[in-house]
């Protein structure tokens, strides 16, 4: 089952461990990076900034969707990690049904503009945030599960 | 400049979340004055690479000498990213969970200790500051 499925540049952070692990719960962190899923640095990196008591699997877009389509994640609260909005957009082409995405960090870099705090937009990402909203997709934009959710529909479009 | 005997001393750089690298090392500082080759980065509005970008651009600046990161939280994005900085070079290493102890035993043995022992050092007094003190 898949508690929250959120965009964040950083993946696996103190944000997710402890702000949202603490209000969810979970027992897995799932990321989902063709990136990450190829790199050996950056998947020890991550499993080692989770405590044992959660599972981490680090997994390409495929192998995340054709996951919990098998049902192998189905009797655990799950925390879906992806790195841009672009990567939503894969996922729902990979057939993964989504209604709500926590757009939780995309940070600051050149050629992104803030929109809120902790939330810096360059083009590519503002055009696939757009096409979320043309599917139906709630963006529901918060750093931490205590913050007051900042619907970016109407702001992206 | 290149002989004089603190220009060998190794870096510090204090990488945190919010403004607690800046309010650590300006206490230290408080503390025990004027401090050469210590450094602070904010990363919480960074994305990753520029973070690193960051980072590095420190040390190639004082390329030679060793460094310590000290890191606010093990496993969260200061700590990952610091990893990937200093992947490939030699005399780097990190100290995660940065503590005022800590920073100002680093700023005041540096001078005198070897570089590894002195991190081994920094461990032991890191951990010793922290205790449970029940009247």
């Amino acid at each position: 089952m898949i508690s929250l499925l959120r965009i964040d540049d950083r993946l696996i952070h103190a944000q997710v461990v402890v702000g949202w692990g603490r209000i969810l719960c979970p027992d897995r962190i799932v990321v989902a990076d063709n990136e990450t899923a190829a790199c050996e640095l950056d998947r020890n990196l991550f499993t080692m900034a989770v405590p044992p008591e959660i599972k981490v699997s680090i997994l390409t877009l495929k192998e995340a969707v054709g996951r919990i389509h098998g049902g192998v994640f189905d009797r655990e609260k799950v925390i879906l990690l992806v790195k841009d909005p672009r990567a939503v957009l894969k996922i729902m082409d990979l057939g993964l049904e989504v209604h709500e995405v926590n757009v939780g960090g995309l940070h600051y870099c050149q050629g992104r503009t803030k929109v809120i705090e902790g939330l810096y937009l360059d083009d590519e990402a503002r055009e696939a945030l757009r096409e979320l909203v043309k599917r139906g997709v709630t963006l529901e934009a918060r750093a931490l599960p205590g913050l007051k959710p900042v619907i970016l529909n109407s702001m992206v479009v | 400049m290149s002989n004089h005997p603190s220009a060998r001393e190794p870096i510090g750089i204090i990488i945190s979340h919010g403004d607690l690298a800046g309010a650590l090392l300006k206490t230290a500082k408080g503390i025990i004055g004027r401090v050469e080759g210590c450094f602070m980065l904010s990363g919480s509005e960074l994305s990753s690479d520029v973070l690193v970008g960051r980072i590095r651009e420190i040390l190639d600046r004082h390329e030679g000498r060793n460094a310590v990161l000290f890191v606010d939280y093990f496993g969260g994005s200061m700590c990952i990213n610091s990893v990937r900085a200093m992947e490939g070079r030699k005399g780097v290493k990190i100290v995660s969970g940065i503590n005022l102890p800590v920073l100002l035993d680093f700023m005041t043995k540096r001078e005198a200790m070897e570089f590894e022992e002195m991190v081994d050092h920094l461990i032991v007094r890191g951990r010793e500051s922290i205790r449970v003190i029940d009247v």
